[in-house]
Parts: structure tokens; C-alpha cells; sequence
């Protein structure tokens, strides 16, 4: 053990340590927005902006006010929460079911037309999705779906980008294994359910984080489909309060906390596929 | 059983099976997708307030569109954005990228550091910034302890356009590290060596096969750069509103405004694909410019 860390500070020269350091301090750096905004979360809204990071009486009632008493001012957070868990489980659900399942078909199927299908897919990726928020609101508006969750799950329920990513990496399984399915006799949900989906599970992983971190997080959108607070998924409702409480700092800072811990959680329990998956989508 | 995958003659039981998982894709993306795109070509040669009947008026929308100073302010300031965003974003990547390939052991965790702002909640963030960056806060009273000065940031149009820059950088610049990074990766040892042998210093060797060898993963950065900078709109909604006088007022946030706010549905669809166009132009441009086939003879 010793030789090993006596071996380890000799590999680098003086100059390379303090470079280490730097670099260390720079990523924790990184971090600080998070620690203070955590932090701000736990102090008295008179203190957020007058102690150190770490000073302060420690307290939950900023969670307390969101969860309990902002419902009074007509801003339902604990609903919201539940809106955007159920919205944002629903869409990543129902992206990986039909990315599997067409991606399969895209890469692993003969059938007439497939090239072109690959093509419409990356034309539909080049165009900017922004461009379509407008005359998709007037669609779910003549659909009579505004103000429901339908609004909210229904226009995102596939998604080219996850039938492209998963094609690519399907693409690259050998042949063998599906030879052996058909000796099996293997059925369509057999085949991509028990032998494509548990050998890709890195691409797998990286379409359900993006989807879900985008659903979650997803703003513009429900800012225009949803007007009522009671329908509101946790990120408009957020905004919504702080532009009209601006002053409640605590709760507020209480909310983005919400707002981010699911997708911090998710990031580091995936990290290895995550970063895999970064490479692969660099390729 | 049912044997569905059974080779190629004529239409199989396994094309079928194909076109029918293809189909059920292509009727989602005919309602949520083609539909829409109709609505979008059909609202931007038309007059239409949400409830009357659209009446034809041709280019009209795209003349007015142009005329309209509050749009080209907001492509203006797309390009100052830019200007403010690219080098930070640039300087950043290239830091991050040479500090994972110094690190060594610690890289996993390094990654992971500059990557947690790319994966969490831009609104969550955006309204701690817009704290961070107040007045009173942590940022301003830490210069004020150190130096006795604090900076208006959201009071002055060009500091303003700076703290968006500086937000949108700390949410895409680990991103764009882990990019050149890869890159990075790429490049032969021996070029190096070859360098070596000719006394060639540090810095020659990086801008005369580092920079050069990376261009492919730079072009990608600035793509991504400028697709940001038009699709900008949480950042600054939350952070400046728009302000100070519009200054940092996005496309995507006229865009909104003018379709939901004043109710000029017309109006904005032609902005958009305005907004569409140019973006796709400017990557086309800075292509054009930028990218080398780099060959190694």
C-alpha cells in the first residue's frame, strides 16, 4: 500500500500537482451553485443572503411552507410534484417500449422502405423541435386537451432521437444471437424484451435519462399548455411562484431542491452508463 | 408459434412485422409532427387570431417580420450572446478536456463534477442564479468583502447578457469538455514525438497539432453553440426577464410572447421559421468557415 502511494506522488513533477489541485478545485467549484442552493433551502429566509455557506440555524420549514402552507396561496406543490412524477414516468416508459421495439424493427428487420425511414428520422431530428410549440399548442387546443395531463404526455410518447440511438447500437449485435432466438423460436416480444434490450443496456440507460430529465425538467411547453396552478407540473409551478413570491427565498430554494434532487439521484446511480453513454453518443 | 423471423421471401411474415412497428411510429409522428408542420407553413401565409377563420395574405408576414425591431433586436442580441458565450465556452471545453486527460485516476470523478449542471433542472438552477447574481447576493458580497465593489449584473444590458453567458457556460461546458476530450484521445503519440525531435515548444505543438487535430470535436462545440443560442429561453426568462430594456429578450422568448401574450399566432409562426432558418444557415456558414479534413500525410 505504501509503494503504491509513494509510487503514485512520484508520477507526477511538483508543477503536475498543483495543476491536479487546480483542477480538483475548479470542479468542486462546479459544484457550488448546488451547495448553496441546498444550503438556502435549510436557513431562514432572512439568512440566505446575511451567513457563510455553512452558518445558519439549520431548519426544514422552508419545506414545510412548500409542502403545507403554499397550498393556501393557491399553489399546490405537492400536487405538482405528483403531476410531474406521473407525467415524466409515463413518457420514459412509454419512449424505451416503442424505441425498443422500432429500433429492433430498423436495424435487425428486412422489410421495403426501411432505408427511408432511417432518412425521415434524421430529417426530423435536424429540424428544431421549438419551431413546433406553437402549432402543436393549437392541435392539443383543437383536441380540447389543454389544462390535462394529456397535454402534458401525449405529443411526447415517442421519440425519433430514441429510435435513432438505439438502431445504432442494436445495429452492432452479431447475428449469432438471433440466429440462436429463431431456433428458439423465439416471439417478437421474446426477442427484443429477453436478448436486445439486457445486451444494450448502456444506450438503454442514456435514452431513459435524457427523456426523463427532459420530461422533468421540460418548461416551455407546459408554461404554454397548462394555465391553471392546480394542473401544473412542479417546474411551471416553481417559476410561477417565484415571479409572484419572489421574496419567500427559502421555499423557493426549497423547490429547486425537489425540482433537482430525482435527477441528481438518477445521474450518479447511472453514472457508469452515463458516461458510456456520453462516448457512444460521440461517436 | 408464430415464426416471424424466417428469412427474406418476398413480403415475409418479417416485413410485415416491420412495417407494422414502423407504422405505429409514423401515425404518432402524422398527428404530432407532420400536422403541426402543416399549421406552422399554413399560419405563416395567413392572418389568424386563435379564433377567427385564417384569411391569405401571402409574404405579408414575412415582410412584417423583418420590419419588426423588436425581432432583429432579439437576433441582434443572439449574436451578442454569441460573442460573450463562444469564447467562454471554447476556453472552458479546452480546460476541461486537458485537466481529464492531466488528471488520470481522478478523471471518472472530475467528469461527473462538470457534468452534474449538464443533467439537473436548468429552471431549478436558473432561479438560484438569478439569487446568486442579485444585489445582495453571495457573489456580490463576496467582491464587495474582497474589493469593495459590487456589480449590477442585472441592471447593465452587456453584464446582463454576461451572466446568461456565464449560466448557459457553467450548464454546457463539461459537456462540451467530455467532447473534445474524446478527441483528444485521438490524436497519434508520435506526432508529438515527431515535434519533439523538431524543438518544437509547448505551445507551437498545440496550436500546430493539437488545435488543428481537434477540429472535428471544435466543429461540434460551435454547432452546439449556436443551436443553444437560438433555442435560448429559460436562462433568460427567469434570470432578467428579458431586461434590462430587452436586451437579453431571446427569439424563443418573442416568440412567446408574441403568440401567447399579444395573441399574434401568424406573427410568431413566422418569426420561428424565420428563427429555424437562420440557425441552420449560421451552423451551414460556420462549416463553411471553420471545417478542415485534416489528413494525416
Amino acid at each position: 500500500m505504501r509503494t503504491r502511494l509513494s509510487a503514485l506522488l512520484r508520477s507526477k513533477t511538483p508543477g503536475g500537482w498543483l495543476v491536479t489541485i487546480a483542477i480538483y478545485a475548479l470542479a468542486l467549484t462546479w459544484l457550488y451553485p448546488f451547495a448553496w442552493m441546498v444550503t438556502a433551502s435549510l436557513k431562514p429566509t432572512a439568512q440566505i443572503y446575511t451567513t457563510g455557506l455553512f452558518a445558519g440555524n439549520w431548519t426544514l420549514d422552508n419545506f414545510r411552507f412548500l409542502l403545507a402552507t403554499a397550498d393556501k396561496l393557491d399553489r399546490p406543490f405537492l400536487a405538482a410534484l405528483g403531476i410531474s412524477a406521473l407525467v415524466t414516468v409515463s413518457v420514459t416508459a412509454s419512449v424505451l417500449v416503442t424505441s425498443a421495439f422500432i429500433a429492433f424493427a430498423l436495424a435487425r428487420l428486412r422489410f421495403p422502405g426501411r432505408k427511408l425511414f432511417g432518412d425521415f428520422l434524421l430529417l426530423q431530428m435536424v429540424i428544431p423541435t421549438t419551431m413546433f410549440i406553437l402549432p402543436l399548442f393549437v392541435l392539443v387546443k383543437e383536441l380540447g386537451l389543454l389544462n390535462s395531463l394529456a397535454a402534458l404526455v401525449l405529443p411526447f410518447m415517442m421519440s425519433g432521437w430514441g429510435i435513432y440511438m438505439m438502431s445504432q447500437s442494436f445495429r452492432s449485435m452479431p447475428e449469432e444471437y438471433f440466429d440462436a432466438a429463431r431456433l428458439d423460436r423465439a416471439s417478437l416480444w421474446q426477442t427484443v424484451t429477453k436478448v436486445v434490450m439486457p445486451l444494450n443496456t448502456s444506450i438503454i440507460a442514456i435514452v431513459a435519462l435524457f427523456t426523463f430529465t427532459g420530461t422533468w425538467d421540460n418548461f416551455l411547453w407546459p408554461l404554454i399548455a397548462i394555465s391553471e396552478a392546480d394542473r401544473m407540473p412542479l417546474s411551471v409551478l416553481l417559476a410561477t411562484f417565484s415571479k409572484q413570491y419572489g421574496g419567500y427565498a427559502g421555499p423557493v430554494m426549497a423547490g429547486a431542491v425537489l425540482q433537482t434532487l430525482p435527477l441528481a439521484v438518477l445521474f450518479l446511480l447511472f453514472r457508469r452508463q452515463f458516461l458510456q453513454g456520453m462516448a457512444l453518443s460521440l461517436k | 408459434m408464430i415464426r416471424w423471423l424466417n428469412g427474406g421471401r418476398g413480403l415475409s411474415r418479417e416485413a410485415i412485422v416491420g412495417l407494422s412497428l414502423v407504422s405505429v411510429y409514423l401515425v404518432f409522428t402524422a398527428l404530432f409532427w407532420a400536422y403541426p408542420f402543416f399549421w406552422l407553413a399554413k399560419l405563416s401565409v395567413t392572418q389568424w387570431r386563435f379564433f377567427d377563420e385564417p384569411t391569405f395574405v401571402g409574404v405579408r408576414n414575412f415582410v412584417r417580420a423583418v420590419q419588426d425591431p423588436q425581432f432583429l433586436g432579439a437576433l441582434w442580441n443572439v449574436v451578442r450572446f454569441l460573442a460573450l458565450y463562444l469564447p467562454i465556452a471554447f476556453g472552458g471545453a479546452l480546460l476541461v478536456a486537458f485537466g481529464l486527460q492531466h488528471v488520470g485516476r481522478g478523471r471518472a470523478f472530475v467528469a461527473l463534477c462538470f457534468l452534474l449542471s449538464n443533467v439537473s433542472s436548468g429552471v431549478a438552477l436558473s432561479l438560484v442564479f438569478l439569487k446568486i447574481f442579485s444585489s445582495t447576493g453571495p457573489l456580490n458580497n463576496s467582491l464587495y468583502a474582497a474589493i469593495g465593489v459590487r456589480i449590477p449584473w442585472t441592471n447593465e444590458p452587456t453584464l446582463a447578457m454576461l451572466a446568461i453567458a456565464l449560466v448557459v457556460a457553467w450548464k454546457f461546458v463539461g459537456y462540451y469538455g467530455l467532447i473534445v476530450y474524446s478527441g483528444l484521445l485521438t490524436v497519434p503519440r508520435e506526432l508529438y514525438d515527431a515535434a519533439r525531435l523538431d524543438h518544437a515548444g509547448r505551445w507551437t505543438r498545440l496550436v500546430r497539432i493539437t488545435l488543428p487535430m481537434l477540429n472535428p470535436q471544435l466543429m461540434m462545440v460551435l454547432t452546439f453553440a449556436i443551436l443553444v443560442a437560438f433555442g435560448l429561453f429559460t436562462e433568460p426568462y427567469l434570470i432578467t426577464g428579458g431586461g434590462p430594456a430587452d436586451s437579453t429578450a431571446t427569439p424563443q422568448m418573442i416568440i412567446y410572447e408574441t403568440a401567447f401574450r399579444r395573441l399574434q399566432p401568424s406573427h410568431a409562426a413566422t418569426m420561428s421559421i424565420i428563427i429555424s432558418l437562420g440557425s441552420y444557415l449560421l451552423v451551414v456558414l460556420a462549416r463553411r468557415l471553420f471545417e478542415k479534413k485534416v489528413v494525416i500525410a
